[in-house]
This record gives structure tokens, sequence and C-alpha cells, in this order.
């Protein structure tokens, strides 16, 4: 690229850049599109075991919208989703201020509250369904120790069972909701909080006022990341309860797997599949929205 | 707070933070004591307990003992195969995103917006919904039961979160800087490697840690995509689990589960002071 | 029996090469070698597929097992990717109705010769028979049956209740649950939880009340079967059967509670034949329990039947083609169901196999002595739970409503019967 070689043209002499971004995103993209397009397509064909041609119109959707399971899913989507991510981003906050008062051993304790993400989902729920279980795990052991009264046995009460799966997915997800909290707790401008210490505010009212406001754009950041999580929740659920006690437990990823794949009724399954999509776009344009503005405003300014 | 505040306080703070502590490693003890536990201890009490004997030979079985049908090689050669697919995956995945963030952010070309968006939407689309899909493709292009098709699979699809988050990274470095630079007349790979690369450590760190730990736990397309021999260490997992006609081998499970977690629970815990300042850097603009 | 093992075995060997001079062409000429797909990859399963690739060298084959571990769909989703491929395995565990649908989307190789040469169609179960010649053909070899409604009584349970007639019928089962409870066993039943335990519950409360009723309920889908009061009573026993199970046992698989059934804490257990696999590699010993052929009204033994397949996809490579050849002599001979059952603890496909010899156990010999019963009056059917019956989808969609039914208490028997109907309609 040195001057006074040669001159090439100037597409040939900027090929490998225009190949370094476009080929890679392009993939990304076109995997994308073409998968979600082939979905939807699926879902208007009469496929089961493997994809075939055909027209069903919009029978495969009525047959989803209308199963005990999807509908037990969409009711225990928004439970769980809700829970879930206002729990979980609750527990991140609380776990960062309280990590960011210079306390001793701060790396180790960081690593305690990370160390979940490391783990697969299936060992997750494989190791919640042995300590949740009341014959094997907590219950028994504290009536082990003496107190057999004691009860502790959600995994297996239809009502509460979807809340093994909030106490789960916490365990294993609200450490990112604290790194990313921590991390705006550690960008707050030292400046203003030394100004409001001059101004006399105390603890409690300098979080109030100052540092929460200013963690805003992050709780929204951790509120997408924690809700996608939600939704495509999978590998954990088959670990934990597999769906039950009964059907209790069923959650829309669960159903789309089923019936695709141990149902063999691709068509529906591709159904289940967009409506799922559509969810998620119900949630995320909103969130696309919101950065627009944003971003609109910022760059007024 | 910044500041040191008197000791009640600060005795509460401690209170809690180690009962949450206590809490969040409570899953693990009970794996290791487990992991120490014979299979026929767990069997006859209860799933939480103290080891009679500490059955080591448990270890020694889930590293190199148990068998998937015919192989009787523990959990070693599964390990090799995870790490054949996760680390080429991981970086590979990181460094096009690095470079697909440093387009879109800060040399800006036309259609850029759309193209990021797209590949963005990838973090949402779930995993099951993928799988046929990814069987045709694989098929076209003769990928089907190679470590090299799963390869593909894991950078194409991470490339969503390797983009996204060195994207969000990169939107920070002061667009002067670059546009001194062209103006010297670097192009677009100068810039990257002398600018903007040598800032990038701690967002690589994020990507690094966040595409390893997902590519290593990853089932689904492993088993789907290779064969007998080519299986990643997931499926072992699995097959010490999912017994049907047999007593479940907690012990060696145990064992097995832990030496399968230790890269990335290594990686975690060496990183993470870094993957939370890079995330202080990076993923939250 | 060896005597007359190897004899037959070498008749059939010489018949085959007699009808098939293309298979014996390809046999001669190349090294015969197998790709095999199964779930089989851990337990006495994995040991059995060890075994039974072991013999498979040892006749001069290539074999080249791939497991997928996991759940049963796992492994679907490895042969389906690998029929999309154009690459399907030479032989792949496959079961039930799913032969018949699976066999649609790939061509299979036509055994008949095969089971000709080796009198095979005489010695298997009519109705199995059938599920593995969907188009009138042999394209897939059972290998192996369980009975999934088998009844295992615990000794010191019995002790505790003060019995020692093994129940016979669903009203003396009932009996014996009572009198257990009564004598102190904390948990008349030792069930586990999961959803194919569920679907066994009820599939044995169905059969046991009436075959015909499960015939046509559950194997033929007929609306006035499924509408019918024998549907509403094997509900009914399923609740009284759940009512005695530990409820804490959740989703848990059946082995959590052996321990608990063997000290005489639980009573009995409705499972398949694996379970006595289980107890053995658990260490227990037999003499501490005592299987039966499930509860029968009617006191003539019903059978379950719950059979592992191979089916074998076309292939035009001629090393794989001798493979298939010598892997479906090796399924139908008598003395590889002997190795392969004496480990997994299932019954041999074949009814003239003798079981009176070493190896076999107790509850194998009462197992195949049921089975024998049960196909003279008509009795042996297939298992619904196990995806004997139906196909996958079906057979899901059933066992939705009977496991919300098992957890569910407040849900009457004929607000189950009635779903369990509507169910299997909108899922024709």
């Amino acid at each position: 690229m040195k001057a006074g070689r040669p001159a090439f043209p100037e597409w040939v002499r900027r090929l490998p850049e225009y190949l370094m971004i476009w080929v890679p995103l392009l993939l990304s993209a076109a995997h994308l599109v073409s998968f979600s397009l082939w979905t939807i397509w699926i879902s208007f064909t009469p496929s089961t075991l493997v994809p075939v041609t055909g027209w069903v119109g919009l029978r495969n959707y009525s047959a989803v919208g209308a199963s005990r399971n999807w509908q037990i899913a969409l009711d225990n989507l928004l439970l769980f989703g809700i829970s879930f991510v206002v729990l979980s981003a609750a527990t991140g906050l609380v776990l960062a201020i309280l990590l960011d008062q210079r306390i001793r051993g701060e790396n180790v304790l960081r690593s305690v509250f990370l160390y979940p993400l490391a783990v697969s989902f299936v060992v997750t729920g494989t190791v919640w369904s042995w300590l949740l279980n009341p014959g094997l795990g907590i219950q028994k052991l504290v009536h082990d120790l003496g107190w057999t009264s004691f009860k502790f046995d959600w995994l297996i009460d239809r009502d509460m069972a979807i809340w093994t799966i909030v106490v789960a997915a916490i365990w294993q997800s609200s450490g990112f909701a604290m790194a990313l909290f921590l991390a705006g707790l550690r960008s707050v401008d030292a400046d203003i909080i030394k100004a409001a210490q001059i101004d006399g505010a105390g603890p409690i009212r300098m979080y109030r006022r100052i540092i929460l406001p200013s963690l805003w754009p992050i709780t929204i950041t951790v509120v997408v990341i924690q809700l996608q999580f939600a939704i495509s929740t999978f590998d954990l659920v088959r670990a934990l309860t597999n769906g039950g006690p009964g059907i209790a437990t069923q959650l829309p990823a669960l159903v789309v797997y089923d019936l695709m794949f141990q149902r063999s009724l691709l068509g529906r399954g591709a159904a289940a599949a967009v409506l799922m999509l559509l969810i998620l776009l119900a949630v995320l344009l909103p969130y696309a929205a919101w950065r627009y503005v944003r971003r609109r405003r910022s760059s007024h300014a | 707070m910044r500041e040191r505040t008197f000791a009640p306080s600060r005795v509460l703070i401690y209170l809690i933070v180690l009962l949450v502590a206590a809490a969040w490693l409570a899953p693990l003890v009970v794996v290791v004591l487990n992991s120490l536990r014979t299979n026929e201890e767990i069997a006859q009490g209860s799933m939480i307990g103290w080891p009679q004997h500490l059955a080591w030979s448990n270890y020694a079985a889930a590293w190199s003992g148990f068998c998937v049908a015919e192989t009787c090689a523990g959990i070693r050669p599964y390990m090799l195969n995870s790490a054949l697919v996760t680390i080429p995956a991981t970086i590979f995945s990181t460094l096009l995103g690095a470079v697909a963030g440093y387009a879109v952010s800060l040399w800006r070309f036309r259609g850029d917006t759309w193209i990021y968006g797209i590949v963005t939407l990838g973090l949402f689309l779930p995993q099951q919904m993928r799988l046929l899909p990814w069987t045709i493709v694989l098929r076209d292009i003769g990928l089907i039961n190679t470590l090299a098709g799963l390869v593909l699979i894991h950078t194409i699809q991470g490339l969503s979160f390797t983009t996204l988050f060195c994207r969000n990274y990169y939107v920070a470095i002061p667009h002067d800087l670059i546009r001194a630079a062209r103006i010297d007349g670097a192009g677009f790979f100068r810039i990257f490697w002398r600018i903007v690369l040598p800032l990038s450590p701690p967002i690589l760190i994020v990507t690094v840690i966040w595409q390893f730990t997902h590519i290593w736990n990853e089932f689904l397309y492993g088993v789907t995509f290779t064969s007998g021999q080519q299986q990643p260490v997931t499926a072992a997992l699995i097959a010490l689990s999912a017994a049907v006609a047999d007593i479940p081998q907690h012990g060696v499970q145990s064992a097995a589960v832990i030496i399968a977690a230790l890269p990335t629970l290594l990686i975690y815990v060496l990183g993470g002071r870094y993957f939370v300042r890079g995330l202080t850097a990076g993923a939250v603009k | 029996m060896p005597i007359t093992t190897t004899r037959r075995r070498l008749l059939a060997g010489s018949v085959a090469t007699l009808a098939l001079p293309a298979f014996a062409r390809a046999q001669g000429a190349v090294k015969p070698r197998l790709t095999v797909i199964s779930q089989w990859s851990a337990g006495s399963d994995g040991a059995a597929i060890t075994a039974l690739g072991k013999k498979f060298e040892e006749k001069g084959g290539v074999w080249q097992h791939s497991p997928v571990p996991g759940f049963t769909t796992e492994m679907m989703n490895k042969l389906r990717a690998q029929i999309m491929a154009g690459d399907p395995p030479a032989c792949s565990q496959l079961k039930g109705p799913e032969i018949a649908a699976w066999s649609k989307i790939a061509p299979t190789v036509d055994l008949d010769a095969l089971v000709a040469a080796a009198g095979y169609e005489k010695v298997v179960a009519p109705d199995l028979a059938k599920l593995h010649k969907p188009g009138g053909k042999w394209i897939a070899l059972p290998l192996q049956i369980y009975s999934t409604n088998m009844l295992f009584l615990s000794k010191r349970a019995m002790d505790k209740a003060k019995a020692d007639k093994i129940p016979v019928t669903w009203a003396d089962f009932n009996d014996l649950a009572e009198k257990m409870k009564a004598g102190g066993v904390a948990f008349p039943i030792a069930n586990g939880g999961t959803r194919p335990d569920d679907g066994q519950k009820f599939e044995a409360a169905l059969a046991g009340i009436s075959p015909l009723a499960y015939r046509a309920a559950m194997m033929n889908l007929e609306k006035k079967a499924l509408e019918g009061p024998e549907i509403k009573a094997a509900f009914a026993q399923v609740r009284k059967i759940a009512d005695w199970m530990d409820p804490n046992v959740g989703a848990q698989h059946f082995s959590t509670n052996l321990k608990r059934f063997i000290d005489g804490d639980m009573g009995m257990m409705i499972m398949g034949g694996w379970a006595q696999g289980v107890l053995r590699n658990a260490g227990f010993k037999f003499e501490d329990f005592i299987i039966a052929p499930g509860p029968s009204d009617n006191s003539k033994p019903v059978f379950l039947l719950n059979a592992d397949a191979f089916i074998f996809w076309q292939r035009k490579e001629a090393d794989l083609q001798a493979g298939q050849t010598l892997m479906a002599q090796l399924v139908m001979d008598p003395a590889i169901q002997t190795m392969y059952s004496q480990i997994t603890g299932s019954i041999p496909v074949r009814t003239d196999v003798d079981l009176s010899g070493e190896g076999w156990s107790e509850g194998q010999r009462t197992t195949a002595k049921a089975l024998k019963d049960a196909i003279a009056s008509n009795q042996a059917v297939l298992s619904m739970a196990h995806n004997m019956a139906q196909e996958n989808g079906m057979t899901a969609a059933m066992i939705d409503v009977i496991t919300e039914y098992v957890k569910n208490k407040t849900i009457k028997p004929e607000q189950a019967a009635a779903r369990l109907a509507e169910a299997v309609e909108s899922s024709r």
C-alpha cells in the first residue's frame, strides 16, 4: 500500500477489506434471514418427520393455538418472564451495590457470583433437580436433621414448580446482571459523587438521586438480555422439570422442540417457533424504537 | 458508595454478601461432595451428604474409565473434541466480530445499520429452530459429521454476540483519532491493527469468555452433527445421566461434571475481573 | 440348546447363501462393515450393544457404532440429519410404528429372504411382526422384548402385610396394597414419576381391566372404545395407584425408590422387565423381590409388548450390504438374542428359545411364559407408553393427559377420559 507502487484500481486495492467486512456479516445475516423465512414457509406445510412441500394454510397455527401445552406455556412464559427478569435484575443490582462498597475479597466474591455462568444449563437443571426434590434434597436434609415438619416441595407442586425454574435461572444468570450493573456503577462520574457529598447527601439519597438514575440505560440492557434468556429457556427446564409435574411447567421453547422433534410434527413446531419469534419481536421492537429515539436525541444534543 | 462508612453498616454488608455467596456456592459444594461419594452411598442416602470415605476413584472413572457404548475412555477424548471445536470457533468469531464491529462503528459504510441490526437479531433466534436449516446447509456444503462444520456453525452464530459487543465498545473510540489516521493515509487494516486492536483487550476478553463457555456447553448441535468418536463433552455427560435402564451413577456423574466444567470455571475465575472491566468499557452503551 | 442353536444357525446361513446370490457375492468379496446409530450408550444397554458389536467383529465384520446419548429425540435428530444428508446408517435403532413412518422418508432394505431363511416369522408374536413389515415386507428386525407391565413385589413388604399370595386381578392388587399400608408399609407403590412411567401406570390398568378395550382404544384408536367405561375405570385405578405413591417422587426415575422398595418401605412396582437388570446392577438380590405378570381381571396374563428393533437403510456400498446381511443374521440368531437378553434383563423375541438353562432369572422365565400365554389368549398387546402402539406424536398427546391426571388429583376420571378422547381426536 506504499505510495509510488504501480497503482491498482481502487476496488482491487480495497478488496481484502471489503471481503473482511462483508463476508462474515453477510453470512451471518443471510443465515438468520433465510432460516427465519424457511421456518415461516415450513409452518404452512404439512411437514412431519422431514420438510415437505405443500400448503395447509393456517392449520398448524390453529392446532398449536388450541393445544393445552401451548396455552400453559404462554401463561408460564408471562409469569416466568416477568418474575425472572425483575428478580434477577434486582438481585444483580443489590449484589453490584454491595460489591461496590470497597469490600475485602471483592475478586473472590465476584467470581462466586459469576461462576454459574460457566456451567451448562443441563448441569444447572440436573443439580437443582436434586436439591429441590423433596425426597432427595433440601427437604430431606432438613428432615434428617430433625425438623420433620419442614416443607419445601415446590418441585412437585403444580402451582409452585415454575418458581423452581425462576430460582435456578436467577442463580445461573444474575451474575451477568451484577457484572453489568457493577460496570455501570464504576463508570458513574466520581466528580458528581464528590460534589454531592460536599452538599451533604447521605448514602441513601445519593443512590436514589444520583447513582441509580444513571444506571437506567444499563437496566434496559439487563432487562432485554434477561428477557431473551427467559424466552429461549430450554435446556434448564428440560433437565429440571421436563415440563412437569404433569404439563405444569411447559415453556414455548420446550413446546417448539417437542413438536418438531419429539412428536415429529415439523409443521406445527415451525408454527410454534414463528409465534415465538413474534413474541420476541413484540419485546424487541419497543427496545429498538427506544434506542433509536435515544440516539437521535443524543446526536441532536 | 466509595467512602468507608462507620462499622455497623459494614458488618451488615459483609453479612449479607457472605450469606448470598454461601447460597451461590451451595450447589457447587453439593456436587463436589457427591463426586467423593460412591454411587451406592448416594443411592442409599440423600443427594446431600458428607462422604463416608473419600471416593477418589470417581475421578479416575470419570476421567478415563466409564464407558459410552464400546468406548471406555472416560471423559478425556470428549474433552479434546470439545476443545477442537471451541478454541477455533471462539478465535474466529471473536476476530471476525471485532473487524465487523470496527467496520460498523468507526468505518461506516452504506447499509451498515441494516446489516448490523439483522446480525444482532441473531442473539434472539432460538437454537431449536435453526437445527434443521443447519442440517440442510451442512449437507449442501459437505461438512456434516465434521468438526469443521461445528466450527462454522458456532463462528457464524457467534458473530451476533461478538459484533454487538465489539461495536458498542468501539463506538466510544474518538472518531478524531480515526480521522487523523485516515488523513495520514492509513487504510482499513492498518487502523485496525495499529489503533483499534491495541485498545481492544477488555472487550475481546468479554467475547472470548462468552463464546468459549457457550460453545463448550452446547449439546444439541454437538450430538446431531458429529459421529461417535467426535462427540463433545456434553454428550458424554448426558450419557452418564440418561441411562434409563441403569442405576444412576451420581458419584461418577458429579466428578465428570466438575472435570468438564473446569475449563470454563477457570476462564471465569481468571477472567472475572476483566469481564466486569470490559463490560464497563463496552457493553452498556 | 447349544447344539440345536448351532445347527439351526448353520442351516439358516446356508439357506441365506443359496437364496441370496447378490448378498452372498458381496459377502464373499468384501469385508462386511456396518454403520449403526443407537441411543444405547450406558449401563446394560451399552454393555449389550457392545457385546453384539464384538460378535459382529468375531465374524470378520467392521463395527462402526455411533451412540447418541440422551433421549430418543436426540437419536432421531441424528438419524434425520443423516437421512437428509443422503447418508443413512446401514442400520439404526428404531421401534414400533415409527418404523413405518420413517420408512417413508428413505428407502429400506427388503429382508424377506433373510427372514424366511432364518424361519423368523414363525417365532415372532404376530402383532409384533406386523410392525416390522409395514409395507408387507420385512425392513426391520426386533431384537429383544420387554413387558411394560410386570409386577414387582417386595418380599419384606409382603411380610409386613402378612401376605403370600401374588395378586392376579386388580381387586387382589388393591387388597394387597391396603394390607401393606395397614401393615406399616409407608408407600405401597414404588413407581417413579417420569412421563413414560405415568403412561405405564395407565396402560397397565387399562390392559388389565380389558385387553379388548385396550386393543380397540390404544392400538386402533376406535372412538367408541375411547369413550367407553373401561377408560374411566382405568383412570380410577390409576388414581388409586397414584395415591399409594410417595408424592415426593416428583418426576424422578423409578430407580430412586429401589432401596426403599427392597427394604419394604415401599411394596409394589409396575415396571418393565428392565427393572430387573437395574435391581441386579444396583447390587440387590433376586431373593428380595418377586416378579409376576401385571394384574389382569380375567386372570389370564396380559402382556404389554415393548420391543427394541433395528431398521436397515438401503446402501449401495458392497461392504455395507454384506454387513447388513451379517447383522440381520446375528439379530435373528437365538444365541445372540440369548446373549443380549441375559445382559439387559429382557426376553428374546424368538418364542422358541429355551429359558430353563443357566443365565436366566426366574423373572425372565416368568416373563417368557407370560408372553406365551398372552399370545395364546390373544392378550399380547402393544405398549402405548413406550411408543409401540402409536407414533410418537399421538403417544405424547395421550401421555400429556395421563401425566397431568396423575399429578393433579383434582381431575376426575370422567374428565380425564374426555380429555384423552379429545387429545386423540386433535392428533389424528
